[in-house]
């Protein structure tokens, strides 16, 4: 089998992930569109394969099997890989904007200023006229611990070795980071000063010398102050690399709201991405230090090395697409979270990267997509009335909750290890993610005697397929407008949010919801009521 | 398959996330846990989602782990164990106890009796997930019967005979080819400082708050049961404070209580609710707009209160310098939060002892940061046991320390 790992990256991260593949045995690709490769390798005991100058094209197959098409120099390279990981860095925007200021010899970025001392370590007299040097940090934006750091490692070399006054003028400073208290102590006692800002903001003005001036209320004392520093140091934003839009969309890997290759989704911890077999690790993903870009690593190696040992099985009952019945319209092609269906003379389903969501067999228009014990047929099976009645009622209301099997069908047992009383009525129906209910499933429901109809499904931003939950908001949406124009009770129909460890909230919700439905009464649609 | 064995110490997040991994490349794992229930701190934990969505906080994530290492062929559980020697000869063998284990975990079917019907408060303990089997267990320090044997109901009534409390301990020794440390963090008690805990009822932690949201899903005031009209958070309650030498930012606790404030917002939108902080440290990638949205919700006061005095009503009386004014201000909360921070794990000089691991001055276990296999001696280590750590922290911590693990023992297939 095919065991080879491709690496995108060019940095300690993906670095520190070829070491520990290579040290594992296991058969590398690395690829770069950079000239050279900025890190040389001491393991030799796999095979590393080095491709510079070289920027993805395609990405198609699926997990065990990618099949990688590439350009290096206008030239097509082609290559079979098992598992992928983007290990990508980040990089900086100066925030001169934000204080309204331009780059000049004595307004200068963080990189520069970590630069200078760099060089400072040869040249104590760098600073040679300086007398007071300004950090600006996260005023009118949020920073983060990284870039604090280096803001108090900076100051803390100017005043201790080379006897210049610091000042730090931030917001909240993000001291959240290994060892950032500590160090914000230590800078404290070189000397460095704070200024914080809560409710008032400095005002930074430069003069037509290009000096600095900055006029700012102190919030203890309410008293004015003016600063004019020799250098005004402004802190930056971590962006994500110029390369990462291309690689997610050819890729076809979620990113957050910032560009950063993971989606904000807690099921994607730590280094997992939507689709199978491409893992994503330390600035690719998210702003990090470099310790934690250490850890990532270790976890890409390890998510690499589980997928070797996963792939060994053959997966059962995924989807399957009936080709008569298949009209080419594509919609499972885009629906699919996964990225599990693929496009060659017919729209197949790879089974290695289906997830078995049924996002796809519920919205397909034709109906072409089937999923063993998803259909709407085998699963109304399983609705069968519990026959205790309620006590204090001449009604007993027949529900039936579709619980995503991740989230409400936890919460429901939690619920009654907890303690809760459920209504005795209810029944409920566990499905792989809410996204695979359609509107037969629901229909079945309401003809197998059910009073009252519940979608239980993950909270936004923590569906396992991303977008399940919100189809099945789509599909109730539309089911309780039907209802309307044919004036059958749309409050028989609820869908509602909940997550595996919400025991007292899931008792809740369905004891609310039979109560509703005691109110409104047996359903019209029951049959020999 | 290999027949390499791991002895894990700790059943927490990243106890659990490591066995899993290793569990998952074969190799065989024993997870030691010294109380009666896996999962740390952060099983006990209530989701935090507002508005329907997901604020991020990680919870849910503790429960799916526990599941998978409770159904795991590979991983051996010990609940209720504790490490009381290790010798080094080639193998780790390690000498466990036992506590006794009074409620079969085959036979238990959570149905709640024993709990109902004990007459002994706090003798009967209860999990916070399904996937704490048992569910329950036995305090021996409040349970009558093993005091004095002059209530034996919980065994009488318990319809599966799943209670034998003349159960007596047990002693395991296990033979492991690296031992992984995950033994967490001890949560700071906050009864040394001036805030009154434990000594004014209305005083919770911030550990106290997620476990009543769990639990009841709102927020109550402990005099009364009823719900409070005002409620202050303050934080950083034993970080950031040179005085105890806790040079560290637990760096948890704000994320913790903003979304705790946020969600007893939206639950209950008549409560009053102020946050006294130093500053607001980032948390999760849609931080920038959480806290906008929080800002909204929430008084924001930067400021950390002096001494706190109760009231005749059972009030708390809160001075603070107010930043606006400049003016001390006094005010009246009927329930304060404190903002626990993370510390030590009291069990770390011992097992670092045992195990010659390094202790930094803070107390925390020094990890193994560097690249390289550093770790010859077959022991390594996971979690807040090295530090603050958040949840997806701990996880990635115990994935690498997984990683590190197999490097080091090279299984089949490696
Ligand atoms: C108030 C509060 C709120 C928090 N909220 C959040 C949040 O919302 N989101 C988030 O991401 N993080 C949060 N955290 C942090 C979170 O709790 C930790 O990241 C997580 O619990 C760390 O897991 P762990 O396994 O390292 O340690 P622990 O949870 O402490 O687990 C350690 C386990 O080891 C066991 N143990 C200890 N000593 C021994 C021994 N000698 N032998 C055997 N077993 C032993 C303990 O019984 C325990 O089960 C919060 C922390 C606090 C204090
Ligand atoms: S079931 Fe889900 S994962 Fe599988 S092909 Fe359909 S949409 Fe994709
Ligand atoms: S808020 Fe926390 S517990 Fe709730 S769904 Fe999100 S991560 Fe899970």
């Amino acid at each position: 089998m095919n065991n080879k790992t491709l690496i995108f990256g060019n940095g300690p991260c993906a670095h520190c992930i070829a070491e520990n593949l290579l040290a594992a045995g296991k058969d590398l690709v690395i690829a770069t569109p950079d000239k050279t490769l900025h890190f040389s390798l001491s393991v030799d005991s796999g095979s590393v394969e080095i491709l510079t100058d070289t920027r993805l094209v395609s990405c198609r197959g699926s997990a065990g099997n990618f099949r990688i098409l590439a350009a290096q120099n206008n030239q097509e390279i082609a290559r079979r890989v098992a598992g992928v990981i983007i290990a990508e860095e980040d990089q900086r925007k100066s925030n001169f904007s934000q204080y309204g200021l331009k780059a000049s010899s004595n307004v200068i970025p963080l990189f520069r200023m970590t630069e200078l001392l760099l060089d400072a370590s040869r040249d104590p007299g760098i600073f040679p006229e300086v007398k007071k040097v300004a950090f600006l940090n996260g005023i009118f934006q949020e920073s983060n611990p990284v870039i604090a750091e280096e803001i108090m490692q900076s100051a803390l070399r100017l005043q201790s070795d080379f006897n210049l006054k610091t000042y730090i003028l931030t917001n909240n400073l993000k001291v959240a980071g290994n060892g950032l208290e500590a160090l914000h102590r230590e800078t404290k006692k070189a000397g460095v000063v704070y200024i914080k800002f809560t409710d008032t903001r400095p005002e930074i003005h430069s003069e037509s010398d290009g000096s600095i001036q900055i006029e700012f209320i102190d919030e203890i004392t309410s008293k004015k102050f003016r600063l004019t520093p020799d250098i005004t140091v402004v802190d930056e934003t971590v962006v994500p690399s110029n390369y990462a839009a291309d690689l997610s969309r050819i890729l076809g890997v979620d990113t957050d709201p910032d560009g950063f290759i993971q989606a904000d989704n807690v099921h994607r911890f730590t280094v997992f991405t939507n689709r199978k077999g491409i893992m994503t690790a330390g600035p690719s993903r998210i702003i990090q230090a470099r310790d934690d870009q250490i850890v990532d690593a270790g976890n890409a190696a390890l998510a690499s090395a589980l997928l070797m040992a996963g792939l060994a099985a053959v997966p059962e009952n995924r989807a399957e697409i009936d080709k008569g019945q298949c009209i080419r319209c594509l919609t499972c092609y885009r629906r699919c979270p996964y990225r599990a269906i693929t496009l060659n003379t017919r729209v197949v389903v790879e089974p290695h990267a289906c997830e078995r969501c049924g996002i796809c067999a519920a919205q397909c228009p034709r109906g072409a997509i089937h999923i063993k014990d998803l259909e709407p047929a085998s699963i109304s099976k399983q609705m069968t009335t519990g026959d205790t009645p309620r006590e204090d009622a001449a009604f007993t209301p027949f529900l039936v909750a579709f619980c995503c099997s991740r989230s409400a069908v936890q919460a429901g047992e939690l619920s009654l290890c907890m303690g809760h009383k459920l209504p005795p009525g209810l029944k409920v129906i566990e499905v792989p993610c809410s996204g695979s209910i359609s509107f037969n499933h629901i229909f079945a429901a309401f003809k197998r005697n059910a009073d009252g109809v519940m979608v239980l499904t993950c909270h936004e931003g923590n569906c396992h397929s991303e977008q399940g939950n919100t189809f099945a908001k789509q599909t109730v949406a539309q089911i309780t407008d039907m209802f309307l124009q044919i004036g059958f009770e749309k409050e028989r129909l609820a869908v509602q949010t909940l997550a595996s460890n919400m025991g007292t909230e899931f008792a809740e919700m369905v004891s609310r919801f039979e109560a509703n439905i005691i109110e409104l009464g047996p359903s019209r649609l029951k049959k020999n009521q | 398959m290999t027949d390499k064995n791991v002895l894990i110490i700790g059943g927490g997040v990243a106890g659990l996330c490591a066995s899993v991994e290793l569990a998952n490349l074969g190799i065989h794992v024993e997870l030691v846990e010294k109380s009666d229930f896996l999962g740390g701190h952060a099983i006990g934990y209530a989701c935090k989602a507002t508005r329907n969505t997901c604020v991020k906080c990680g919870a849910c994530m503790v429960e799916e782990k526990l599941k998978n290492a409770v159904s795991h062929p590979n991983i051996k559980i010990l609940i209720g164990s504790q490490v009381q020697k290790i010798s080094k000869n080639g193998r780790f063998t390690v000498n466990i106890h036992q506590k006794p284990q009074y409620i079969d975990s085959q036979k238990c079917n959570q149905c709640a009796i024993c709990s109902d019907r004990c007459p002994s408060d706090g003798a009967i303990l209860n999990g916070f997930s399904k996937n704490n089997i048992p569910f329950y267990g036995i305090n021996p320090e409040k349970c009558l019967y093993l005091k004095d044997t002059s209530c034996h109901i919980c065994r009488d009534e318990c319809p599966e005979k799943a209670i034998n409390l003349d159960e007596k301990d047990s002693k395991y020794v296990s033979q492991a080819d690296a031992v992984l440390v995950a033994t967490g963090f001890q949560p700071f008690s906050p009864v040394d400082k001036p805030y009154g805990y434990g000594l004014f009822k209305n005083v919770l932690s911030t550990l106290d708050l997620e476990r009543m949201l769990k639990q009841t899903a709102r927020v109550k005031t402990p005099s009364d049961n009823k719900p409070p009209e005002r409620i202050a958070f303050i934080q950083c309650v034993g970080s950031r404070d040179s005085k105890l030498n806790h040079l560290w930012c637990s760096k948890v606790c704000c994320g913790s209580a903003l979304r705790m404030a946020r969600l007893i917002k939206e639950r209950q939108p008549d409560i009053d609710i102020s946050f006294f902080y130093i500053d607001v440290q980032t948390f999760g990638k849609d931080f920038e707009q959480f806290y906008k949205d929080v800002q909204e919700a929430v008084r924001m006061i930067r400021a950390i209160p002096g001494d706190i005095y109760e009231t005749d009503s059972q009030k708390l009386k809160i001075n603070f310098l107010d930043n606006s004014t400049h003016e001390t201000l006094e005010e009246i909360f009927d329930l304060l939060v404190l903002s626990i921070g993370i510390t030590p794990c009291k069990d770390s000089r011992e097992l670092a002892g045992m195990l010659d691991l390094k202790l930094a001055d803070s107390g925390f276990v020094s990890a193994g940061t560097e690249e390289a296999s550093d770790f010859e001696n077959g022991v390594f280590t996971a979690g807040t046991v090295e530090g603050p750590m958040n949840i997806p922290e701990t996880m990635a911590g115990a994935g690498r320390a997984a990683w590190d693990i197999a490097k080091y023992l090279k299984p089949n297939g490696f």
